[in-house]
């Protein structure tokens, strides 16, 4: 009877000892929830609220769904929508295969291995904003680098960022240019942790470099391809500062480099349409989550 | 209950993934001022030099240590805000009540929003300011509507003067043997003169094109201008409700056609605002600059290129009237604690002092009549020009200026000039999408 009261007296000190102890650091944490309570939760919550006023920033009218149906109704948010996906698709498309192989390429290399990494992660470091500057630059049509280079091969000019028509293509290419590197070391990463005995024993029964490759690296590099998949397009799916810079918010030339978030920015501060503008910020909100919860389910990536 | 924890990681993925792009800004006002003036532009509290020029510019302790001079006991304080995001930024300031004065050139959006001081009150009340100080047609020019008046009030006064003009470039207009340009150009004059000289320059051999306006912001504004030359408005009202745009009028239709054959006499790259890297300089390779704004003449000056680079004035309509009413006027805050102080300042900025120090120490075109007396401007010629621009502009300013129908308009006015759809077309959407936008507000 003793031994038992002993015992549950016990477990109380223990039970009471852990409560504390994660009091404890509850504490510890309530800087930050308070701080992502004032800056993340208030702001998601207000736009929300928002979004059903018509509200110049200071004068609100109760107007439930109108600025949905005004935004759904218009043109100019799906052209957004429209250049957003193309966007990020190509990126995507092209950046995270062409990333996986150099990293496979650095990966087998013995020498300047490092020297290779910096490199290519150098792009990434640097501010979208500075490196979009500089790729007006690079892509304008008379003095481009990029034109002057394709006229010395022979290759015909485009009018890159001067044109609706390639307009999206030159912000694909500073896309691809500042997320490649970044690829490159989340693949590298994966591609160090694969056992080398598998590579072994694949080598025993005969297999090729190219087979071990195709059967035993890409599979093994599934869960890198679903978290760069999935990142990838929340990203994409946010630009903004390469297209502010490039063309301005609204997108110059004819809105064809316009985003979504350009589109919230130009109607937000452009025009003081704040239920407009957060209108158009829940949509995007509910286009990436449905998006991601989709490509979670495509990819089975375990978070 | 699998269902819901993917959902929350996914939102939690969304969230964390966000990010917000930021500006910067001159000095935090702080808690111990008793007046707070935001200004917009590259001042600077402490002295700089210009490094392009060379020229060594007083800051704004300057006018700091004048203002407290004349209002002992008073400490005033400058916040320096970039062009960049200017709206953004004072929306932001006034929401959080951070300055007392303000320079505010979208004045009619805060207004509007109930958020500035009507300043008539003021006015009325003090027997040593007297609005003839200003140039004509500014103080005209910058009156708003708030959110109850029936007609334009004072809610700013000038403080930044700009005109908009044309400038041209006169070596290139004699190696190809053209005619200066006439100080009221027609549309059809600069068309004339634009094609002429679009190619091989006859004596260096280079390329050089025919013209140039600024695309991107400008495009919307351009084009208004050009349709001004034919004649055209832009329309009619003030406040939203009342306003009627003509933006698919015959001479809007005239004024894009001129437009789109331009772009032909122009570098490519216009429509993203380039191409026009050595305009104003002695490597020169554009003949003409229409919509032109009056943020280089002092680098003309230090280059000594003022002779070669003449200003003429915007295309007109026939009462002599033409192009946007710009500039920066400065305005209080609704929530100013010190109003009649924020008044004192309004007063101070129009005075000899603060316009001349503006316009010889950070080369801001004076708002005042007196200015054309000062040694200054009279050793500048190109001056003339501009300060006759800044009285002869479109006033009150375009209402759809900062708002959804100048993006519209921009965006379809692009369209056609790079020939993703016909003039008619994009007129005649530019004009529904924009009164449809004006009906659903």
């Amino acid at each position: 009877m003793k031994a038992k009261m002993g015992e549950s007296v016990q477990l109380q000190t223990r039970r009471n000892k852990a409560a504390k102890s994660t009091l404890t650091w509850y504490l510890f944490l309530l800087p930050t929830l308070l701080g992502i309570a004032c800056f993340i939760l208030y702001p998601v919550f207000e736009s929300f609220r928002l979004s059903f006023y018509r509200s110049n920033g200071t004068i609100e009218t109760w107007i439930g769904l109108g600025n949905y149906q005004r935004v759904l109704g218009s043109s100019a948010f799906w052209n957004a929508v429209y250049n957003t996906f193309y966007i990020a698709f190509f990126q995507l498309l092209l950046a995270i295969p062409a990333g996986f192989v150099l990293a496979s390429m650095i990966n087998r290399i013995k020498r300047f291995q490092s020297m290779f990494k910096v490199l290519f992660f150098l792009p990434n470091v640097t501010s979208i904003v500075a490196a979009a500057m500089i790729f007006m630059f690079v892509l304008q049509p008379e003095v481009g680098l990029i034109n002057h280079f394709l006229d010395l091969l022979g290759l015909p000019t485009s009018p890159w960022l001067s044109d609706p028509s390639t307009s999206k293509a030159g912000v694909i290419l500073l896309a691809v240019w500042h997320w490649l590197g970044f690829v490159i070391i989340i693949c590298l990463a994966n591609l160090q942790a694969i056992s080398p005995e598998l590579y072994e024993a694949a080598e025993i029964d005969g297999a090729s470099s190219l087979q071990q490759w195709l059967f035993i690296t890409i599979p093994n590099m599934a869960g890198t391809f679903a978290f760069l998949f999935i990142m990838g397009w929340i990203s994409g799916l946010q630009r903004f500062q390469e297209v502010f810079v490039l063309g301005g918010p609204g997108g110059s030339p004819s809105r064809s480099m316009q985003t979504v978030v350009a589109l919230i920015y130009e109607r937000g501060f452009g025009g003081f349409e704040f239920g407009i503008a957060s209108a158009i910020t829940v949509l995007l909100f509910l286009i990436i989550l449905a998006f991601t919860v989709l490509n979670l389910k495509l990819t089975r990536l375990k978070l | 209950m699998k269902r819901l924890s993917t959902l929350v990681a996914a939102c939690s993925l969304v969230m964390l993934t966000s990010c917000a792009p930021q500006t910067e800004t001159e000095n935090a006002p702080s808690e111990n001022a008793d007046l707070t003036v935001a200004m917009i532009g590259d001042f600077k509290m402490q002295d700089t030099t210009d490094p392009i020029t060379g020229q060594k510019a007083t800051g704004f302790h300057a006018a700091k240590a004048e203002f407290e001079r004349l209002h002992p006991g008073v400490t005033i304080e400058f916040i320096m805000m970039p062009w960049s995001n200017y709206v953004a930024n004072t929306q932001a300031m006034i929401a959080g009540s951070q300055a007392d004065v303000y320079q505010m050139p979208g004045v009619n959006d805060f207004a509007a929003q109930g958020l500035v001081e009507p300043l008539e009150p003021f006015i009325e009340e003090d027997d040593d300011f007297d609005l003839g100080v200003y140039n004509d047609n500014l103080v005209e020019g910058w009156k708003v509507f708030g959110p109850d008046d029936d007609t334009p009030q004072i809610y700013s006064l000038p403080v930044l003067g700009d005109g908009r003009f044309i400038q041209y470039d006169k070596l290139l207009f004699e190696q190809w043997g053209v005619e200066p340009l006439s100080d009221y150009p027609t549309v059809e004059e600069v068309i004339d003169k634009a094609k002429q000289m679009t190619g091989e320059n006859p004596v260096t051999g280079e390329q050089n094109y025919g013209i140039y306006f600024p695309g991107t912001n400008d495009t919307a504004l351009t084009l208004a201008n050009l349709m001004e030359g034919f004649g055209g408005e832009w329309g009619t009202g003030q406040r939203w409700e009342d306003i009627e745009l003509h933006f698919d009028s015959p001479e809007m239709k005239q004024a894009l056609e001129a437009m789109v054959e331009l772009a032909d006499y122009m570098p490519k790259s216009f429509i993203n605002g380039q191409g026009n890297e050595r305009w104003l300089t002695p490597s020169n390779n554009i003949a003409i600059g229409i919509n032109q704004g009056n943020g280089n003449l002092k680098t003309i000056y230090a280059q000594s290129l003022q002779d070669r680079f003449p200003i003429v004035q915007n295309f007109k309509n026939e009462n002599g009237v033409g192009g946007m009413f710009s500039g920066s006027p400065l305005a209080i805050g609704k929530t100013s604690k010190n109003k009649d102080l924020a008044w004192e300042f309004i007063k101070f900025s129009a005075s000899e002092y603060f316009q001349r120090f503006l316009w010889e120490e950070w080369g801001s075109t004076p708002v005042i009549k007196q200015a054309t007396e000062w040694e200054s401007i009279q050793e500048m010629e190109l001056m003339e020009p501009v300060i006759e621009a800044m009285s002869n502009a479109v006033t009150p300013r375009y209402p759809w200026a900062s708002s959804q129908p100048r993006y519209i308009l921009q965006a379809k006015t692009e369209g056609a000039l790079t020939g993703t759809m016909s003039v008619e077309q994009a007129l005649e959407e530019a004009q529904r999408e924009s009164m449809e936008w004006i009906g659903g507000r």
